[in-house]
């Protein structure tokens, strides 16, 4: 490969070797400086991962990290025989030996999980998916999210691939010692969209725990701020996404605010339709004086349930108006019913006005009525359980 | 240098947009934050949109606004004006009550007339409200001359739905959806209920200005 000729035209250059590998081990790895030239020394002598395949640029983002982070495991022993185990897929041997005190600082130094972590990461980048599996007995204490979006935001594809299964998995597992990580959201990584059925996995996973989870894209940054951010917005431009379908004419508008700009003047309009329309309703009103229920309830027989309730606002109401729905019946929209009884009791005050106007109203108006009103008004009876709790 | 070509994902960490504009549509159905915000969406459009609630509404209005011209039919005549006050008001009293306390702006409409009977008993017409508004109004405005256009938008929202003041951004929106939704079928029951009664009342002579 020849990008093993640039490793070791840096590492034999020297200090300026160093300096890109820092930028994949994040933040807290800005004090390695000498620690790396060692390794990139110790590595490229040693190691030439065979099964490179996804690219040039892979294998130097895995080479470094890697050994440092198999370097970072001296102190845990296991580990780091598995770590040897997992990376060498044969043909690689790690020196242990020059590296570790200065490791060990770099270690303290960075977040807690953070070696571990990475480890796994790039462990599971190495073998398949199945391989999980191994790894989710291994790492089982460490569901830090901060250094689980350091390491795999600056790694290749292929290793972020793998966390999602590996977090998911994980956060299944163990009780996550930190809980404040946890407070609203967990964070996965997301596959490529030919990997759906870890997707749908982890998709059900998600939904059985009581948190909202949010994905990171693939290319999106993943540190927890920023997730946060993502999952924000994603919740408000489903909603206005919602409300765009809502209010007509706002689906060919690009842009939030314009699209605001069309709801607010929608309810706006709603708002002064609905003035104008009481304002119709109090010209009208003072001659009709709101009795005309009485008609409703004739014509709506067909509209009608039997549930009559009687409440004892009008008594004698539901039976009238059981009378003029079956006479409504019988005569099937035929000439009009005669004119409701003036038994109806009515308040007094309103009795003498609709006396006066019953007759000269209901021959012509019914057959109005009735086709107008057939589909808006309901049988008045179901006003009768709602009227004593509605007026406050 | 070899920084940037290699580490693309640090570059792209403010291009959300870019992103996804060039992730295909996924085949796999929607982000859990759709998911929820449809299932609110579909709530609120199927309580306001059958006819039967149209129905509903409408026979409840009619024996509203017939308490109220009992109660009223003492004074004398009042102006069209004050009338239709009234039946405004009366009208977002009975929709918010059919919403069944489910959301906020209807819990604000029927709360917002217990405080203003409150008000009148208490406090003539001192308007100490209005002070404090015109002095909230100044102070944000020497805070920030002009907040960003979407966030004014959002803030008229809000002062647009009854009770949404102070409403985060997504229960303002999910108030929002269910407030349009609910004046839609007023303006419906209502348009019917109007054409009702002026057939009705053919030859009744409008009293008005």
């Amino acid at each position: 490969m020849d990008l093993t000729g640039g490793f070791g035209a840096r590492s034999g250059g020297g200090g300026g070797g160093g300096g890109p590998y820092r930028e994949p081990i994040g933040l807290e790895s800005l004090h390695l400086g000498d620690e790396f030239r060692q390794l990139v020394t110790t590595t490229t002598t040693t190691l030439l991962p065979p099964d490179n395949a996804a690219g040039s640029f892979t294998a130097l983002l895995e080479l470094p990290p890697t050994q440092a982070v198999e370097l970072l495991h001296f102190t845990d022993s296991s580990s780091s025989s598995q770590a040897a185990a997992g990376i060498g897929g044969g043909d690689i041997i790690i020196t242990p030996s020059p590296p570790p005190p200065p490791l060990h600082s770099f270690g303290g130094g960075t977040t807690l999980t953070f070696p571990s972590n990475s480890a796994l990461m790039e462990r599971a980048a190495r073998f398949s998916v199945i391989a999980t599996e191994q790894q989710n007995n291994n790492g089982n204490n460490n569901n830090n999210e901060t250094p689980t979006s350091s390491v795999p935001s600056n790694s290749s594809d292929r290793v972020k691939t793998e966390p999602p299964e590996t977090d998911s998995a994980m956060e299944n597992q163990s009780l996550c010692p930190n809980q404040t990580n946890r407070s609203g959201k967990r964070k996965d990584f997301d596959k490529k969209v030919k990997s759906s059925t870890k997707k749908n996995k982890s998709s059900e996973e998600t939904e059985k725990l009581p948190y909202v989870h949010v994905r990171a894209r693939r290319g999106q940054a993943t540190d927890s701020h920023s997730l946060a951010e993502r999952a924000r917005r994603e919740k408000i431009n489903a909603r206005m996404k919602l409300l765009q379908e809502l209010v007509p004419g706002c689906d060919k508008i690009q842009g939030t605010a314009l699209v605001l700009d069309e709801i607010i003047n929608h309810v706006q309009s709603l708002q002064r339709q609905v003035e104008m329309l009481s304002m119709r309703l109090a010209a009208v009103n003072p001659r009709i004086d709101f009795n005309l229920d009485t008609i409703l309830a004739s014509e709506n027989g067909s509209l009608m349930d039997g549930s009559f309730s009687g409440t004892a606002m009008q008594l004698a109401w539901p039976h009238q108006a059981i009378e003029t729905e079956q006479s409504f019946h019988h005569r099937q929209l035929q000439p009009p019913p005669p004119p409701p009884p003036q038994q109806w009791p009515f308040d007094g005050l309103n009795q003498p006005v609709w006396g006066r106007e019953e007759d000269q109203t209901h021959g012509n108006d019914h057959s109005n009525l009735m086709a107008v009103s057939e589909n808006v008004m309901v049988g008045s009876a179901n006003l009768h359980p709602n009227q004593v709790k509605m007026e406050l | 240098m070899v920084n940037s070509n290699l580490f693309p994902s640090i570059e792209a960490t403010g291009g959300e947009s870019s992103t996804e504009s060039r992730r295909k549509k996924p085949r796999i159905s929607e982000t859990e934050a759709e998911i929820e915000a449809r299932r609110i969406n579909e709530e609120s459009l199927k309580r306001w949109k059958t006819n039967r609630v149209q129905q509903i509404y409408a026979s409840k209005l009619v024996e509203a606004l017939r308490r109220v011209r009992q109660r009223s039919t003492n004074e004398p005549d009042k102006v069209v004006s004050v009338a239709a006050r009234e039946i405004r008001e009366t009208a977002d009293r009975v929709l918010a009550a059919s919403a069944k306390g489910t959301t906020r702006w209807s819990r604000a409409i029927l709360a917002s007339r217990v405080r203003a009977k409150l008000k009148k008993h208490k406090k003539a017409a001192k308007k100490s409200a209005g002070n404090c508004k015109s002095r909230k109004a100044a102070a944000t405005e020497t805070n920030r001359i002009k907040l960003p256009a979407v966030d004014r938008k959002l803030k008229f929202l809000g002062r647009l739905v009854p009770g949404c003041r102070k409403v985060s951004v997504p229960n303002l929106l999910d108030e929002a959806t269910d407030y349009i939704a609910a004046l839609e079928m007023q303006v419906r029951a209502m348009e019917a209920l109007a054409e009702l009664l002026t057939a009705a009342a053919p030859r009744t002579t409008l009293t008005g200005p």
